[in-house]
């Protein structure tokens, strides 16, 4: 697969081109105008005291590191680094693991059952983000969820959201329900491009499922993986929308808070805009080193290709 | 200050109610002067006026608009914006002169946190004609910096107690009259539960929900922070804060079976018959029994307002589409309300519900926003107000609210209402959430004393803007 | 060269071959064939379990808004919506906020899915097909890109198109989404454009066409599933955002979708939530979504899977 990466032009011409840069100019202008001013705001910011004061007109104060400093003491800070990458590890794992089993899955059932699971993943899928998170959070709510009443008097008015760690569960099957659509679709179009031939021949030759599995079609998605893989891990490292809406339902702030959720309350709420701007640096550098394994893999097969 | 202006609005209601609604265009000539002057200058303003949550009526919404451009020929463009938000949303639109809002309802308690940094504009000079010493004090002092006036009270709203008759009968208990004995009469209905209901309350209080907590604190003489050589303190610590917080730990853990990390959205719910399984007799169609099968508390402190999802669920006619639709309708048999007693016979101090009003500094029609707070503190508009139930700003109107159960409830508890420091920094330690941590800590049984010194430690720097 | 992904099949057929013995063993006979179709329907029924799970949530969003809230509200949740009606369908439309916030939603979507296809595929086109300085340095920018936190950006966001007039601007908002989606929707397409060979396009030429009408008679049809995964994506994206808008729209008339579902379950949170009336909304704030997907989805999967077996 890695091949198919290989621009064979390019190997051709090795001589100096304007047309590519013709071609990425246009992103790079909207990608410049859209961002520069606000990243360099935050890169500049992250040194300074900025507060409200600052945002209505006072002069900022430049306090050189000391953002950081606090970053790096903070065992507040700390906990919640480390919970979200914890969060974000399982929630990036389980999603990737359900999403591939459903892609094969689709991938080996009649069709009519496959346009269902299509079609419930699709719907799933399309939710819009807040208006998956209002049904949600009903069908947990302590007096009057659903899921209460499935499970029995035992269950009656129980809190899900008050305990840090059956909150995370219930985020996680929250935000695995939400992007596990996204990496099946992704995962079942590579499978797609495994021809059943070299499927069926493998069968003649005695390879059982599992074999199958881990030695055709792993190798084959493996692109595809990666890539949903590493998008998984940006995008729970950053949860927000969810976690503050379960927050906001009902649960203790500090000890269920994100970096999502802490960067947003630390500037919006608490008008330290500085510290934002630092854990937001921060965030950057974490998810870079988080990634860089991917990354260097990814760069690797496509500048071999 | 706030005691004076309350009594002075219950000695002179009763002739109030004549001189406001008895003449009409009288009242209506002495408060909303017609300065001609200052009316050519916002001739043909068109302002924007930001209101937080759905509290303002529609019909008070329009006669907004409709006097405003009487007066000024300008259009008053209202947009709503939802509490949660607000914030945010002031952060970055009141400095930016091309978009902010020229007038801005604003939260009483986020009050001092704007007017500190300078987003309102100064309207000391306006301070006598919009009503001067009429005006609810607590609310005019959060919007002070120093000596000048910046933002001034909106309306009130301050929180009462909503009780079921029949399940305090049922208990034997009466009516508490001092705050010993409501805290003691709570706790006996939950040990009673004579409904047999699971998890019943006898007083329904959430574990973050601070903002009606504090009542404890306020009716024992406790503070939750004071100022000391112009800084703020926090004082969580005090003696008589601690009596008021073991007071409500108690009822948090023997009367109150809410979640540790409920708030204060929604109690009504918790005091409704959501669900009554009806027996009726085969041949008669009569009812046999009712048994109630949800029902979560025998009390509920809650804003006036809450009225209106409180009670039996029928089918009432809605006004505009002339179709039937389910509500709730208030049984005085079945409700009833009292204000939360102190112990001195006086009702107890509460928090003071309600918001600010003030006019963006950076906004570019000053005049016209000037011209519609005249509109707002009017006499016409501050009786609106009232008929609508929001405690008006001018306690001269406080007859508006009328006489009714609510009403008398409404007045009662305001007539003794505190509200949170007016420090730099108090909407910071509103959005870290301190509060709901120490009370939602508190509720499930933590060390107050201990507990208290941490979080003072913690809300004193942000209350002088250095968190 | 076309035939490059097949290569690589065969190559894993190579290591699965270690065991030609078992080859003649399990020759699959007839009662084979029968446990396979066993299995076969025992997976299709698990598949049809699972996405009942993933459409529960859906299915009680869309059965709850047909109830009234009396309903609802009752200790016995009730699974299926007899006795419903569209009353809270006609409340919410009563309001007549909704129509304003889809065309807003509209609107914004359809510039920043537009936009964000064009710049993307172009740049996919620049570094899949040729090597040039910078693809390296330009590559990873756009994937470090994905990695900004956005929670502490918009004060500057707010700042940047408050100098430039476009707050509760369609136009403002759309550009940073197109911003936030590129990065993104270029690794998607790079892949899609490195997967049509080059070849085709040269054997066109070959054939007396010109580049350009070689690229749109051959590589583009090939591309329309990558095209469209991509809009897919940039879609939802855009569509379901709302830290962003929260901050960039404040005016009502420029709410979008999920700006005017979360103020409306604010405000009804604020009174008595009204539960039908909320789902209500949520539905209709979903429906768009679906309608759109259940549109491009057989287009997305068919095409990608006939773009496959072709390439």
């Amino acid at each position: 697969m890695s091949s198919i990466a290989a621009p064979p032009l390019a190997q051709k011409k090795r001589k100096f081109h304007i047309a590519p840069y013709m071609l990425i100019l246009p992103a790079i202008i909207v990608l410049l105008a859209a961002l520069a001013y606000p990243v360099g705001w935050q890169i500049i910011t992250s040194f300074q005291e900025y507060g409200l004061k600052q945002q209505f007109g006072q002069p900022p104060e430049w306090v050189g590191g000391a953002n950081y400093v606090k970053i790096f003491t903070d065992p507040q800070i700390w906990a919640v680094i480390l919970r979200s990458i914890a969060f974000c590890l399982v929630n990036a794992a389980l999603t990737v693991i359900i999403g591939v089993a459903l892609a094969v899955l689709m991938n080996s059932i009649v069709k009519g059952a496959r346009l269902v699971l299509q079609v419930g993943l699709l719907l799933a899928w399309a939710m819009p983000v807040v208006a998956a998170m209002t049904v949600w959070l009903w069908l947990f709510n302590w007096y009057s969820g659903v899921i209460n009443w499935v499970l029995g008097p035992a269950f009656a008015n129980h809190n899900w959201l008050e305990d840090p760690i059956s909150f995370y569960a219930v985020a996680t099957i929250i935000v695995v329900w939400m992007s596990v659509p996204f990496v099946a679709f992704s995962v079942y179009a590579g499978l797609t491009q495994v021809s059943g031939e070299v499927l069926e021949a493998a069968q003649l030759d005695g390879a059982n499922g599992w074999q199958r599995f881990t030695q055709i079609i792993l190798p084959l998605i493996r692109p595809v993986l990666m890539i949903v893989l590493l998008l998984q891990i940006i995008w729970d490292l950053r949860v927000f929308t969810q976690i503050q809406m379960l927050q906001d339902a009902g649960a203790d702030y500090n000890s269920t808070d994100l970096l999502g959720t802490f960067i947003y309350r630390t500037g919006a709420g608490s008008a330290n805009y500085g510290m934002a701007a630092a854990m937001s640096v921060f965030v950057l550098v974490l998810t870079i080193v988080l990634s860089a394994p991917y990354v260097r893999s990814l760069l690797k097969e496509d500048n071999n290709g | 200050m706030k005691r004076t202006a309350a009594l002075l609005a219950m000695v002179t209601s009763g002739a109030l109610l004549f001189s406001a609604c008895g003449s009409p265009s009288n009242a209506g000539n002495s408060a909303a002067p017609s300065n001609s002057s200052s009316e050519s200058a916002a001739a043909g303003q068109n302002i924007t006026l930001w209101l937080a949550g759905s509290d303002t009526p529609t019909a008070l919404r329009e006669y907004l608009q409709e006097t405003y451009k009487k007066k000024t020929g300008g259009t008053l463009k209202i947009e709503e914006q939802t509490w949660g938000d607000l914030v945010t949303k002031l952060t970055t639109a009141l400095p930016d002169p091309n978009n902010t809002p020229d007038v801005v309802e604003v939260g009483n308690t986020q009050s001092p946190t704007f007017t500190n940094v300078g987003g309102f504009s100064d309207i000391t000079d306006m301070y006598q004609e919009l009503g001067g010493d009429k005006l609810l004090q607590s609310f005019v002092e959060v919007g002070k910096v120093g000596d000048k006036n910046y933002t001034l009270p909106y309306y009130y709203g301050s929180r009462y107690m909503f009780y079921r008759k029949d399940i305090y009968k049922e208990a034997g208990v009466s009516v508490p009259k001092t705050l010993d004995e409501f805290n003691s009469t709570v706790v006996e209905i939950a040990k009673k539960n004579p409904k047999k209901i699971d998890n019943f309350s006898g007083f329904f209080i959430g574990g973050q929900d601070w903002r009606n907590g504090i009542s404890w604190i306020f009716a024992n003489g406790g503070d939750l922070a004071k100022q000391e050589n112009g800084k703020w303190v926090s004082t969580m610590s005090d003696p008589n804060t601690i009596k008021g917080l073991t007071q409500l730990q108690n009822i948090y853990q023997n009367a109150s079976k809410a979640p540790a990390t409920a708030k204060d959205q929604s109690p009504w719910l918790y005091i409704n018959d959501t669900d009554t399984d009806v027996e009726k007799d085969a041949t008669t169609e009569e009812v046999t029994k009712e048994t109630p099968t949800k029902l979560g508390a025998a009390t509920i402190m809650a804003p006036g307002w809450a009225h209106w999802s409180i009670g039996k669920l029928t089918k009432v006619k809605d006004e505009k589409t002339g179709k039937m639709k389910d509500a709730r309708e208030w049984d005085g048999k079945v409700f009833g309300v009292y204000p939360l007693p102190g112990n001195d016979g006086n009702p107890a101090p509460v928090f003071a519900g309600g918001s600010n009003i003030g006019i963006s500094a950076k906004s570019k029609n000053q005049e016209g926003s000037r011209e519609l707070l005249r509109i707002i503190f009017s006499d016409e508009y501050q009786t609106l107000l009232g008929e609508n139930g929001m405690g008006p700003a001018n306690s001269d109107f406080n007859s508006t609210l009328g006489s009714d159960e609510f009403a008398k409830a409404l007045i009662d508890s305001a007539s003794n209402s505190k509200l949170t420091p007016a420090a730099v920094g108090w909407a910071q330690v509103e959005d870290k959430k301190l509060l709901e941590e120490l009370f939602s800590k508190i509720s499930t049984g933590g060390d107050i004393a201990a507990l208290t010194k941490e979080y003072d430690a913690k809300v004193t720097p942000i209350l002088n803007g250095e968190g | 060269m076309a035939s490059q992904t097949l290569a690589a099949p065969e190559r894993a057929i190579e290591n699965v071959n270690v065991k030609p013995a078992t080859r003649a063993v399990t020759n699959p006979g007839q009662r084979g064939a029968q446990r396979r179709k066993l299995f076969k329907g025992l997976r299709s029924i698990i598949a049809i379990l699972l996405a009942l799970v993933w459409v529960f949530p859906v299915y009680w969003m869309i059965s709850s808004s047909l109830l009234p809230t009396a309903v609802l509200e009752s200790g016995t949740p009730r699974f299926f919506p007899w006795g419903g009606s569209l009353d809270n369908y006609e409340a919410v439309f009563e309001m007549g906020t909704f129509w304003p916030a889809l065309r807003m939603s509209l609107t914004v979507t359809i510039i920043a899915v537009a936009a964000c296809l064009l710049f993307a595929f172009l740049a996919a086109l620049a570094i899949s097909r040729y090597h040039f300085k910078g693809r390296t340095s330009f590559v990873l920018a756009v994937l470090f890109i994905q990695m900004l936190p956005a929670e502490g950006l918009f004060i500057a966001q707010y700042k940047m198109l408050a100098s430039l007039n476009l707050i509760n601007n369609a136009l403002g908002l759309a550009g940073l989404y197109t911003a936030s989606v590129i990065p993104f929707t270029v690794w998607m397409l790079r892949g899609f454009v490195a997967g049509v060979p080059a070849d085709l396009e040269e054997s066109a030429m070959v054939d007396g066409c010109t580049r350009t009408q070689a690229f749109f008679r051959i590589t583009f049809p090939l591309l329309a599933p990558g095209l469209v995964a991509s809009g897919v994506y940039a879609f939802l994206q855009a569509w379901n955002e709302f830290t962003v808008a929260l901050v960039i729209m404040q005016s009502e008339e420029a709410r979008t979708l999920p700006l005017w579902l979360r103020a409306f379950v604010q405000a009804s949170a604020s009174r008595a939530t009204d539960w039908g009336q909320v789902m209500a909304a949520s539905t209709l704030v979903a429906v768009p979504v679906i309608i759109f997907f259940l549109l491009v989805q057989g287009r997305m999967t068919s095409g990608l899977v006939a773009g496959a077996v072709k390439g």
